[in-house]
């Protein structure tokens, strides 16, 4: 069985980042990248799958520049077998990306595909289903639980008020919560071994798919600032200042 | 001298001076408020002052003086070696309250801060105006910048950046005779004789109360991560140290036993690795570039060849960094209940692994029951030596004990020309070791130092050196 995992490459969760100056984008320059969490988690799903028996084959995918690469060695290190970079320098949307990864399932045929539930830096959650739509296959998204068995993934489902069992039938698409697992380290000893394993570059142009973006980012800009705290006297001052001034309870 | 008060009369003039509500007398104030981390003896101090300004800083001293009563100055109260511990009647001036950031300067890249800000409030304050104020340890949620400086805290990164002294641009210090002085005042370049603003760093509450300090920020580092290494043995230590200061751009070289590592991960932390090693590195190294993170790899592929290492991690995220921060940073705090003899000693960084085979061999031979955990900021040379007590002594036959072991320690510390306190202080802890490193010559300026800043003797007495005889 092949488990293919997309890793995106994030400004590291740690970091407070900041608008440019310009209000064209966030400033990137001299931020520490990392594997978006949730793909993090994918990617350790994967290889447990592996490690497990259940998968002989893990594969990576990320897309964007070159420096992408390094994501997906991480991957590697992690423990996926191969990785696959769709190299391009647009600023890709979630259905760019929906359709690129669709073309590489077609290449590759797995029999399992998993994503992150979103990216931190957009916060889209578009991008799991909206492959899943294009290539026809059953989802199971915010998984929390993913068991194999029979040619069926059950994926258990944190959704409002409770937990969801999904019946898919493989080949599916998952995407992952928070809770599904939480990732190992990533060895030195194993990212040496992963320098040695195979990296295919293909293009958008090679897999047929058009990136253009039908999006045009106008502005970024910091959330405003939140002004002072005031520290009240009395309970009936409190419910007071609720009441009439911030007019939240009545 | 004024007119004898008694207690009663002298702690309603402190509340004259700091307001009615700014004065605990209550046991567990006097307890909590006249107490470091040691908890050393019961702590049994007067009443606690918590003043507002520099002013009435000024008239507590004047009043303490007046009265011949002693002061305990009193930060964040996190010190390991008993320095803000009050245990005779003293008046506790503690200055939670002064804890404003007053001003920043973004040419000098330089804050104004009260003595009171705690360390992690600076660093916060910092990092929102994309800086950096670079010292940093386990402590600093609590502990205070008038004590970082009375300490001259160290921390996880002195080999980049160096101790507390070096971010001291100015202190405002109300002196044991009532004076404000205005130390150096964020000068860059000041040379008019004595730099009295380096005397107060590393005073410990002895000359005076620091109540406001000029200190310097820096520019924010580059992207790092942290390795954590298992080591084969104990000379590897220095192996791995100097290939990668040779290949990488380190900001921390942090060394831990299984011992250390065991007692973390009892209190809840995950092992990195399966692999069980004698000893263990951390360390933070500029990842900024893939050459920098391709320099470090090759490293770890050589100290692996030459079998110094066993296994490692790299964090891959700041997650995974401040995860793995836990291991070496939560040893303190994981040993605690076990009640350990700590000693904080240096030597120079190469003296490192003959210093610790030599304790460890007289351990072994003279203290078998003794077990030795061993941690501590290695790439400075300083090691936390602590010695858990063996079940059947009780805790005082057990200091006794490490008294005694300690005499044949601090041999070895004075045969290398190392330290008996690398950067925890002297406080009460570690004053009978200090004639050990320093000679009676030193010893005597100290206490005209002391002297000419506190002539009636009232800054925290027996502090650093036993109270001076009267002769
Ligand atoms: C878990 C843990 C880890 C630690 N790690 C480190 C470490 O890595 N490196 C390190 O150097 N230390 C370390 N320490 C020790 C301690 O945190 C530092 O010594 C710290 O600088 C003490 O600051 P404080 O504000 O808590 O001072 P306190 O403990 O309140 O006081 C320390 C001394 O300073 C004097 N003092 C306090 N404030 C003033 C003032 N405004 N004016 C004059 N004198 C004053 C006191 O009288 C006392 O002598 C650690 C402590 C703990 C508990």
């Amino acid at each position: 069985m092949k488990v293919l995992v997309a890793v995106k490459r994030v400004a590291d969760a740690n970091v407070k980042v900041r608008a440019k100056a310009d209000g064209t984008d966030v400033d990137l320059n001299n931020v520490k990248m990392a594997i978006n969490p949730f793909c993090e988690i994918a990617v350790e799903e994967a290889v447990r799958l592996k490690e497990s028996g259940v998968a002989e084959e893990v594969v990576a995918v990320s897309i964007g520049d070159k420096s992408c690469q390094e994501q997906i060695r991480t991957s590697l290190a992690l423990g996926a077998d191969r990785g696959i970079q769709v190299e391009t320098d647009a600023n890709l949307q979630p259905l760019a990306i929906a359709k690129l990864l669709k073309a590489v399932i077609d290449r590759e045929s797995p029999d399992l595909i998993i994503l992150g539930k979103q990216s931190i830096d957009s916060d889209n959650n578009q991008t799991g289903q909206m492959l899943a739509a294009l290539a026809g296959l059953a989802q199971g998204t915010f998984a929390s639980e993913v068991v194999l068995e029979d040619g069926h993934a059950r994926v258990t489902r944190e959704v409002d008020g409770g937990l969801q069992t999904l019946n898919l039938k493989l080949p599916a698409v998952v995407t992952t919560d928070l809770r599904l697992n939480e990732p190992r380290y990533a060895s030195l000893p194993n990212i040496m071994k992963a320098k040695k394993k195979p990296m295919d570059v293909l293009t958008p142009e090679e897999l047929g798919v058009d990136v253009a973006s039908k999006l045009t980012m106008v502005k970024v800009e910091p959330p405003a600032e939140r002004s002072a705290g005031i520290i009240v006297e009395s309970v009936e001052q409190l419910v007071d200042k609720l009441k009439n001034e911030a007019k939240v309870i009545s | 001298m004024g007119a004898e008060l008694t207690d009663l009369d002298f702690i309603r003039r402190v509340r004259g001076i700091c307001g009615q509500k700014n004065v605990l007398t209550g046991t567990a104030d006097l307890e909590f408020f006249g107490s470091d981390r040691t908890r050393l003896a019961t702590p049994a101090p007067l009443a606690v002052a918590f003043p507002g300004t520099t002013e009435q800083v000024v008239d507590l001293v004047r009043l303490a003086a007046s009265a011949g009563r002693s002061v305990v100055p009193s930060g964040g109260r996190t010190g390991l070696s008993g320095g803000a511990m009050a245990l005779r009647g003293e008046l506790v001036i503690a200055m939670d309250r002064m804890n404003t950031i007053k001003a920043f300067d973004a040419i000098n890249q330089s804050v104004v801060c009260q003595a009171g800000v705690v360390t992690a409030q600076l660093q916060a304050y910092a990092r929102d105006r994309g800086l950096f104020y670079p010292v940093d340890f386990a402590a600093s949620g609590s502990s205070q910048i008038g004590g970082n400086i009375a300490t001259n805290a160290g921390g996880i990164r002195v080999i980049r950046y160096g101790m507390t002294r070096q971010w001291v641009s100015g202190v405002k210090l109300v002196t044991g005779g009532g004076d404000v002085l205005d130390l150096n005042r964020g000068l860059t370049k000041n040379n008019t004789g004595y730099d009295l603003r380096h005397l107060v760093v590393g005073s410990e509450g002895t000359l005076g109360i620091v109540v406001e300090a000029t200190m310097q920020l820096t520019t924010s580092p580059p992207p790092s991560s942290v390795v954590c290494l298992a080591l084969a043995k104990l000379d590897a230590v220095m192996e791995v140290s100097r290939a990668f200061k040779a290949s990488s751009s380190l900001s921390a070289f942090e060394f831990f036993s299984e011992a250390a590592m065991k007692a973390v991960v009892a209190s809840g932390e995950t092992r990195p690795f399966d692999t069980i090693a004698p000893f263990y590195v951390l360390l933070e190294l500029d990842a900024d570039t893939e050459s920098r993170v391709d320099a470090a790899f090759n490293c770890f592929e050589r100290c692996v060849r030459e079998a110094w290492v066993m296994d490692g991690v790299i964090s891959q995220s700041g997650e995974q960094a401040a995860r793995l921060w836990r291991l070496r940073e939560g040893i303190s705090e994981a040993l605690a209940p076990l009640q350990p003899y700590k000693n904080d000693l240096s030597v120079t960084p190469s003296q490192v692994p003959v210093f610790l085979a030599e304790v460890e061999e007289v351990c072994r031979s003279h203290y078998p029951d003794f077990s030795l955990v061993w941690y501590g900021h290695i790439g400075d040379g300083n090691l936390h030596l602590n010695v858990l007590k063996p079940e059947q002594l009780t805790a005082a036959a057990f200091h006794e004990r490490c008294n005694e072991a300690n005499e044949k320690i601090y041999q070895i510390v004075q045969s290398l020309g190392g330290s008996v306190s690398a950067e925890h202080g002297v406080g009460l802890l570690k004053r009978g070791a200090l004639a050990r490193t320093s000679t009676p010559p030193e010893l005597a300026i100290l206490r005209h130092i002391k002297s000419a800043f506190d002539p009636s003797g009232i800054m925290n007495p027996g502090k650093i050196m036993p109270t001076i005889p009267d002769s």
